[in-house]
């Protein structure tokens, strides 16, 4: 059975299901307290803590319970935040196990939310996924409708690794069908958002929604769109891009972060390895510019992907004709 | 030291100044919706604390501070319109637009600028006063941060380095009794205790105060003993200024098309404390302030009316001049990028 | 603390004959701390350390040839030769984990206590760490909320008078770690790290107090570190002790005088301690040696877990 559900509702479900099922799992960060956690008073005080501005030690801290057994999720509010504590996000946490020989697991989600582009300013705006995607031990999470972020957050706290769960602010409202009950959504499989035969179109996050707007706009213009969403970008699913450009021969990257921190520049960098001969027309990325976010909207528009330059790209590469190349 | 008289009026006219101009940005979000984008935290409550720690400064010397950011600028002199305009988003902005609400600065007096996320500037404060050392010439920079900030590392490895290097820096932490939504003997530990956040300053060998920061004329007193420090080459202090913020920590989150507007104070809305804030209301500065100056004869009922109507003329002139200040050329994105 | 001892005069040999790869960093004239400290703890009590952490190993009951085995970068390692020096974890005996990063492992000694406590069990988590990360923010994160939610936590500070290579003067004005901790109410003190006896009485109480709900404690123990920051360092920067102050100094010495004075044991019972460390370390090496070094496979092998 599926309802429709905000994407927020869907994230906090699985977490709520999570937290039922297995008491193990803990939720603890500076905002956990307020409304929109109501809901998980029911599990006490002890397994939803609320923590001090203190990033560093909160992370540090959920691993540490975590490897004593716990599986502790912390809302880090903004990816922003993270920075302030990166040597525990990428250094700590997502090392214990290799490093240890795999004695040690640290089963950590650490939620946050990334790309605020209304007005939030240079410093709660990035999508800085781009930074972690390649550290190892690290997995990383971005869902973009409301089944994959109850699917994704399942799977996450079940995982036995540190996993960055970054949820989309401006998809927090957005209403969608959710399955009921539990609900699982694999890593590294991505999913083929809108299937089609001549342009592959490979977004994350709210750009997945740009790019299906812009694929309903080019079947109007007679091109048929297929848009894929790799759901998570570590472990990324490479093979299903592969297996999609192998049948379109074109490619179209689109993506929110900075073009060279971006997850459409490791995907081209694959394609150009494995996937060269199946393109008929030379890879496009439509990803921000590389700049900090201005405040004003003019300029805020002008630095992100939109519709109109993913449909603009898609064009290009599918005017392009066979053996261009 | 006691303030001339003259000098009492300034402190109070800058109040009210802040107190006005932070009227305005919340009465945007009804009269203009829209026009505000994003994330503004507003000074009001907070307005003797600024203004008797801008009032012990001297022309070199600097301030730096968290997204809560209005207030320092107006007291240093920056324009209202200019303001005003960059949390329009305008090119008349004090930085062009490229900055907004949290992110304002005014080099040329002295306003180093802030950082949105919580205790970053504090190093950075701790930054400019070793410049500051290096230049010789006695400056002295006013780090201002909140509560919250002070269980970031940042804070203790600033105020150790501060400490060990003597550097010309007050530390003056407006403690609002909330970090962002979380009462603060909820997150800290001498809060907890009942202790003032100050005894914080035991672990770096400086001395730690607090003070009433609805007075302007002690919280000036004290923090121009700070700087008298500071300048003499005898290192930092920390302050701790106690204030309560009137408004909610921010305006609603939400995104683009829900309307914003500011909700109530979390006070209130989280924890049902009505009793409580109301008190606050009734300890407001600003009138507290206007009304001991009328007492002891330093200003007239009327001499006070026409401060705020003086205030609110430039406010409402600031507002003008931000709506008709155009939107940036989109271009424009890719200017700053490097210096 | 004679098996500590003989352990890392026996490592270093072997790293001068470029038996053990990678950064060294030694504890000799720290084995009181390790040994009066882990000789309390249950194995469900948690230690983490930084990064010199073999005697804190070896204290808390890790057997020689694997930690031996470890350093080497064998398969037969406590880590399957993953982690090295700075990073030993045996799970079994509670050793948690080290960091190469300076205070790295504080928050996570905190989490441990966390958990133990949810568990509703009185075990207790102890994190070692120098004098230099009590400058850095982690550590004043932490206190707070050990503090705070009065986590069954000790710190223990081994305080060498240099982080890295510079003086402590250098990093900070405040002269004891323990005073670092003087904005909160918690039971601080700074012992002679070279005491053995004074470091187990101190400590014990804490531990007491700890295990009984009482929350976290800090002690800290004056040692000197014999050797320089890593093993190969030029070590110009500090002033050699005179061998006649060592031997004042050096907490074996110290141990086993007054344990001789009072008749703890009698002077061959100490010898045999001695020679035991040294043929226990003898077999570690051997054992190590013979351990076949990892295959290539498992440096991708287990990336993630499983």
């Amino acid at each position: 059975m599926t309802r429709e559900l905000p994407y927020v509702a869907a994230m906090n479900e699985a977490l709520h299901l999570e937290m039922t099922r297995d008491e193990d799992v803990l939720l603890i960060g500076q905002t956990v307290g307020e409304e929109h956690y109501e809901s998980f008073k029911e599990f006490g005080s002890a397994r939803v803590r609320v923590t001090p501005i203190s990033e560093t030690a909160e992370i540090g801290m959920a691993t540490g319970a975590a490897l004593a057994g716990k599986r502790p999720v912390v809302d880090a509010t903004m990816a922003e935040f993270l920075l302030v504590a990166m040597g525990q996000v990428v250094n700590e946490a997502n090392r214990v196990h290799y490093m240890t020989g795999g004695q040690l697991r640290a089963p950590i989600v650490i939620k946050a939310g990334y790309g605020f582009a209304a007005g939030w300013a240079g410093q709660h705006t990035s999508a800085p996924y781009g930074m972690v995607m390649g550290v190892p031990g690290l997995k990383v999470a971005l869902p973009s409708t409301p089944a994959d972020a109850k699917g994704l957050m399942a799977t996450a706290v079940r995982d036995d690794n540190p996993v960055l769960y970054l949820h989309h602010f401006l998809l927090l409202l957005e209403r969608g069908p959710v399955p009921e009950g539990e609900y699982l959504v694999p890593f590294g499989v991505a999913d083929i958002k809108r299937p089609g035969s001549d342009v592959t179109v490979v977004a994350t996050g709210w750009t997945v929604h740009r790019a299906l707007a812009a694929a309903e706009r080019l079947s109007d213009e007679g091109i048929d769109v297929e848009v894929i969403d790799p759901r998570t970008i570590a472990p990324l699913d490479v093979e299903t891009i592969l297996a999609s450009v192998a049948r379109t021969g074109r490619l179209v990257l689109v993506d929110q972060a900075t073009r060279h921190a971006s997850v459409s520049a490791v995907i081209a960098g694959e394609v150009a390895e494995h996937g060269l001969s199946s393109l008929r027309a030379p890879v496009v990325q439509v990803t921000a510019l590389d700049t900090t976010l201005a405040y004003s909207q003019p300029m805020e528009e002008y630095v992100l992907p939109d519709e109109g330059k993913i449909a603009a790209a898609v064009r290009q590469v599918a005017g392009v004709k066979a053996g261009a190349m | 030291m006691t303030l001339d008289t003259g000098h009492q009026i300034t402190m109070y006219r800058q109040m009210v100044r802040i107190r006005e101009f932070e009227e305005r940005v919340k009465r945007t979000f009804t009269d203009h919706p829209g026009v505000i984008r994003g994330h503004t935290h507003l000074a009001d409550g907070a307005e003797a604390s600024i203004v008797g720690s801008i009032a012990a400064m001297r022309p070199g010397d600097q301030a730096i501070a968290t997204y809560r950011c209005h207030g320092y600028p107006i007291a240093l002199g920056s324009d209202t319109s200019a303001l005003m305009a960059e949390i329009y988003g305008r090119v008349g902005g004090i930085c062009g637009g490229y900055g907004g609400s949290m992110h304002l600065a005014d080099i040329a007096r002295g306003f180093l600028g802030t950082s949105a996320i919580v205790a970053q500037n504090i190093p950075q404060g701790a930054g400019a006063a070793y410049a500051a050392q290096l230049r010789g010439r006695g400056d002295v920079v006013l780090t201002f941060f909140g509560d919250g900030a002070t269980k970031q590392g940042a804070f203790h490895e600033s105020l150790n380095v501060a400490a060990l290097w003597r550097l010309p820096v007050v530390f003056i932490m407006e403690n609002n009794s909330f970090s962002v939504t979380v009462r603060t003997e909820e997150e800290d530990a001498n809060a907890a205790a009942g202790e003032p956040l100050a005894t914080k300053a035991k672990a770096y060998s400086m001395p730690g105060t607090t003070i009433d920061g609805g007075d302007p004329l002690v919280v000036q007193q004290t923090v121009a003993d700070a700087v008298a420090r500071a300048r003499a080459g005898d290192g930092p202090t920390l302050i701790e200024s106690l204030v309560y913020r009137l408004s909610a920590h921010g305006n609603s989150i939400a995104p683009p098309g829900v309307p914003l507007h500011y909700p109530e104070h979390e006070a209130v809305a989280i924890y049902g404390a009505v009793e409580e804030y109301e008190a606050a209301k009734r300890g407001d500065p600003v009138p507290r302030f206007r009304a001991r100056l009328i007492e002891s004869g330093v200003l007239t009922g009327d001499q006070a009316g026409a401060i705020v109507d003086e205030a609110q003329a430039e406010m409402q002139a600031a507002v003008d001049f931000a709506l008709n200040s155009p939107l940036p050329e989109p271009a424009a994105a890719l200017n700053h990028v490097y210096a | 603390m004679w098996r500590i001892r003989a352990f890392e005069e026996r490592l270093a040999q072997l790293k001068r004959a470029d038996e053990v790869p990678g950064l060294i960093h030694l504890s000799i004239g720290g084995e009181a701390v390790a040994a009066a400290v882990c000789g309390q703890l249950r194995d469900t009590d948690v230690v983490y350390s930084g990064h010199r952490p073999h005697g804190h190993v070896i204290a808390k009951g890790a057997a020689l040839p694997e930690t031996m085995a470890e350093l080497m970068g064998r398969a037969g390692g406590l880590c399957q030769g993953l982690g090295g020096s700075m990073h030993l974890v045996d799970t079994e005996h509670g050793m948690f984990g080290a960091t190469g990063v300076v205070g790295g492992s504080l928050p996570l000694a905190l989490g441990s206590a966390l958990a133990a406590r949810m568990r509703g069990e009185d075990a207790v988590a102890v994190v070692f760490f120098g004098d230099g990360a009590a400058q850095s923010g982690i550590f004043a994160e932490s206190v707070n909320i050990a503090v705070l939610w009065r986590l069954p936590v000790i710190l223990v500070c081994e305080n060498n008078g240099f982080a890295e290579f510079t003086p402590r003067s250098a990093h900070t004005t405040v002269e004891r770690v323990s005073d670092l901790v003087a904005p909160w109410a918690i039971p601080a003190a700074t012992v002679d790290g070279n005491d053995a006896e004074a470091i187990w009485a101190q400590f014990g109480e804490m531990l007491r107090r700890a295990r009984d709900g009482g929350g976290p404690a800090l002690l800290e123990a004056l040692t000197h570190r014999l050797r320089g920051h890593y093993e190969g360092d030029p070590d110009r920067y500090r002033e050699a002790l005179s061998s006649e102050e060592w031997q004042r100094r050096d907490p074996i010495a110290r141990l086993q005088s007054a344990a001789l004075a009072r008749g703890w044991f009698g002077e061959d019972e100490a010898k045999t301690a001695s020679d035991d460390a040294a043929s226990t370390v003898d077999e570690a090496v051997a054992w190590a040696r013979q351990s076949p070094p990892p295959t290539p496979e498992l440096a991708s092998s287990v990336v993630y877990a499983a």
